[in-house]
């Protein structure tokens, strides 16, 4: 069960989201182009999911901050979205997220917990957040909390070992206050997921393991929200969210080099264009 | 010493909600008692030792107060970069209590051995090492660490170390001097220290002997003052030589310019195959009581 969150914020309000998603996209092309940053792609790819959890989801008050939900980006790559989302939510400044990744900044390229509140723990290497919010979640159920544990995975990082250690676990301490959410844009760092092991069927891999698990179009909020409601059944839960790498920006969808190429002053103007 | 662990923790989870105790499938008749009475702040976590770190820091981030029990290569080795992005740098007071120190399980083949565990653990900055020599100092690390801010890793053999001092109101933050002693100085950590005592004993002219609980950070002003007239340094530990208790000590002389001689006994640096029990691989690589007694002897011969 989920904390209630406040009322203005639960109303089924899509267009909201849409909008919300769309500016965060906007701070992640600035602050990517700014900055000099790659993971660009990564990061757009994972927007509807983070505004769907922030705006729509996740009990985050600032009045009832000890009591809030948990997020963990285990898939640290994808800072930028996170760093953007939380801007957008007020929990960090305007000023900290375009010092990012910068000579002196405010914050570094993943994310270090000690450089901002929002930031639930540290992560870069994959394989790691993941198991990490198993640990928080057993331990809330052990306070008796009704706080939730939210983690996003990246379909590359599944394939760390780590990550089929938690899942092994996970359903018999049953850890039911725990979803997942893999990004599942089909691209990683030199090829797909697909391409480079026996990547398929993941659904039934994730199903054969024990969790609750749902697959949605990781870009339609009518989805996903459906896909957060949905009951656990006394087991956790991942939902694998098909996305597309780059989404939100036409010449990136889909395109591997949008996990490396940096966002210069056209691309700056192009990607904004689109993003209006 | 780890029944002394197992007591102590056992006691802390009595007085304290918080205190967690995770295994890594290790602990059969040792950690029993804790696993009956507080089955709720119990797990065996298994043979998934990635997990076992990360869940731990999980745990530690929403105040409970953790300890990892499992045989050292599985504790730090297997997970290192767990131990290290997950507990280490984001300073969360994790304790794990590593079993098997040297070549305790000898022979059970080098992926059971840790001669390198203190080289290994010294990279991380703001670990705290300890190495007990007896139950007294296994008993007051536990103390420390349930206190500790920093994250701690408590290093023992198994089972059977009589006791070295006479009284627990000892200070294992500070280098231990457990038998006076004048010119040499033997510095030593952890289970060797039989062999040391037994070294020792008819040694003329008699060294100072030093029990070094707290390996990181070692307390070198305390050291120092105690090293008063001492003009040769010999360090004894089952760890290889090159990156534990005698790196600690020539990187300390060599910083602070100091005139101290220095010599290492330990493990050479090299992968074991040789097939011995606990006893014979000491023999083999000079920790017998009788070697480490020769190389005192040629430390102070030299001088």
């Amino acid at each position: 069960m989920t904390l209630q969150s406040d009322p203005e914020l639960k109303s089924l309000n899509l267009n909201l989201l849409e909008e919300q998603a769309k500016q965060t996209r906007r701070l992640i092309i600035e602050v990517a182009h700014r900055s000099k940053s790659a993971h660009v792609g990564s990061s757009l790819s994972c927007v509807d999911i983070l505004i769907t959890l922030y705006f729509h989801q996740m009990h985050i008050v600032e009045s009832d901050w000890q009591n809030r939900d948990i997020f963990i980006t285990s898939k640290a790559h994808a800072a930028m979205a996170l760093y953007a989302t939380l801007t957008l939510k007020g929990v960090i400044s305007p000023e900290q997220f375009f010092s990012y990744n910068q000579n002196d900044g405010a914050l570094p390229s993943h994310l270090d917990r000690f450089t901002s509140k929002g930031i639930e723990t540290s992560t870069g290497a994959l394989g790691h957040g993941f198991n990490i919010g198993l640990g928080i979640a057993h331990g809330l159920k052990l306070q008796d909390s009704q706080r939730q544990v939210y983690s996003l995975i990246g379909d590359g990082e599944t394939m760390e070992g780590s990550i089929w250690e938690g899942a092994m676990f996970a359903p018999k301490l049953k850890l039911d206050n725990f979803t997942a959410f893999m990004d599942y844009n089909k691209l990683q760092g030199y090829g797909s997921s697909t391409e480079l092991c026996q990547f398929e069927p993941i659904v039934e891999k994730w199903e054969a393991f024990g969790w609750e698990v749902l697959r949605i179009n990781g870009h339609n909020f009518s989805e996903l929200i459906s896909a957060l409601q949905a009951p656990h059944c006394g087991r956790p839960k991942i939902i694998i969210a098909d996305t597309i790498k780059g989404k939100g920006v036409s010449f990136m969808e889909n395109e591997m080099k949008w996990h490396y190429f940096l966002v210069s002053d056209q691309i700056k103007d192009q990607a904004l264009a689109e993003l209006t | 010493m780890r029944n002394t662990l197992a007591k102590k923790i056992t006691n802390f989870a009595e007085n304290n909600p918080n205190v967690f105790l995770i295994s890594g499938d290790a602990g059969f008749g040792v950690l029993d008692d804790f696993r009956d009475r507080f089955s709720t702040r119990f797990l065996n976590l298994g043979i998934a030792e990635q997990n076992t770190i990360s869940f731990a820091s999980g745990l530690g981030l929403i105040g409970f107060r953790v300890f990892v029990y499992n045989i050292i290569p599985f504790l730090l080795y297997r997970c290192f970069e767990q131990v290290r992005n997950d507990i280490c740098y984001q300073k969360i007071p994790v304790t794990l209590l590593g079993i098997g120190s040297g070549t305790t399980y000898a022979p059970a083949g080098m992926t059971h051995y840790s001669v390198e565990d203190v080289a290994l653990a010294r990279t991380l900055p703001n670990l705290t090492i300890f190495s007990p020599a007896d139950p007294i100092e296994a008993g007051q690390c536990a103390e420390f660490a349930l206190k500790s801010e920093n994250p701690v890793y408590i290093r023992i053999a198994k089972t059977g170390e009589p006791a070295i001092h006479s009284h627990s109101s000892i200070d294992i933050q500070k280098p231990l001097c457990i038998r006076e002693g004048s010119h040499t100085a033997v510095l030593f950590h952890g289970s060797i220290s039989q062999e040391v005592l037994q070294a020792t004993t008819a040694t003329s002219p008699a060294p100072r002997v030093f029990s070094i609980p707290m390996l990181q950070p070692l307390n070198f002003d305390s050291l120092h003052a105690q090293l008063n007239g001492i003009q040769t340094i010999v360090t004894v530990e089952e760890h290889f030589v090159e990156g534990g208790l005698g790196s600690i000590i020539s990187d300390w002389i060599t910083r602070e310019n100091l005139s101290y001689r220095l010599q290492k006994v330990g493990i050479k640096n090299e992968f074991i195959h040789a097939i011995k029990n606990n006893q014979g691989m000491r023999q083999h690589y000079g920790l017998s009581s009788g070697q480490i007694r020769r190389a005192i002897k040629n430390a102070f011969d030299l001088t």
